[in-house]
């Protein structure tokens, strides 16, 4: 699979082996310190990202823009 | 869908393992957004202590205390049972940041608005 890409990255965040409560926590504080709309690349290398980071998304409402594991797209929401 | 989470967490040292986990699934749900809760029961009470995680390292995971930590600054909550902390003698003056010793009146109420809560 290719690697997804978008009009603009904003900002990118390689997370390494980080995974599960470790990953999505420091992924928050991430993707909120950005502003509305700001896309980032996320780099997880972890096993569990492929189900964990679409489920993150869907629960929070920022959006997956795309993915091809381990690089995600992710745009913050506007509010 | 809820908007809170809650894990019950009944192990301290006598099985560093769950203790850890039952951390990094909290963080998840405060990352996640939920409003969460760490109930601390049983030898899960000596966790309350300031310091006693100090030395709890599970391979593969953070330090338990760098994962406690990052709970409270979170905001996640930590409740710990009264009776189960009076049992063990420990110092109620002596509590890690984000813990409140309670009743299990409180529990009731945090679950009863139809709190999901796994265990450890």
């Amino acid at each position: 699979m290719s690697e997804p890409r978008a009009a603009a990255v904003d900002r990118e965040w390689d997370a390494g082996e980080l995974g599960c409560g470790e990953l999505v926590l420091e992924l928050r504080g991430r993707v909120q310190a950005m502003a509305p709309g700001a896309v980032l690349r996320l780099i997880a290398l972890d096993p569990g990202a492929p189900a964990d980071i679409p489920a993150w998304c869907r629960l929070t409402g920022h959006a997956l823009l795309d993915h091809a594991h381990p690089v995600y797209l992710i745009r913050r929401k506007e509010t | 869908m809820a908007n809170r989470f809650c894990v019950s967490l009944t192990h301290a040292k006598n099985d560093p393992d769950k203790a850890t986990v039952g951390f990094v699934v909290a963080n998840a749900a405060v990352g996640s957004g939920k409003e969460t809760l760490v109930f601390l029961s049983v030898e899960g009470v000596r966790l309350a202590q300031k310091g006693y995680a100090e030395d709890i390292r599970e391979e593969g995971f953070a330090p338990l205390r760098e994962l406690m930590d990052n709970f409270a600054k979170a905001g996640g909550t930590i409740y710990v049972c009264s009776p189960c902390f009076k049992k063990r003698k420990l110092d109620e003056n002596n509590l890690v940041t984000g813990a409140t010793i309670v009743g299990g009146a409180k529990l009731v109420e945090f679950l009863s608005d139809g709190s999901p809560c796994v265990s450890y």
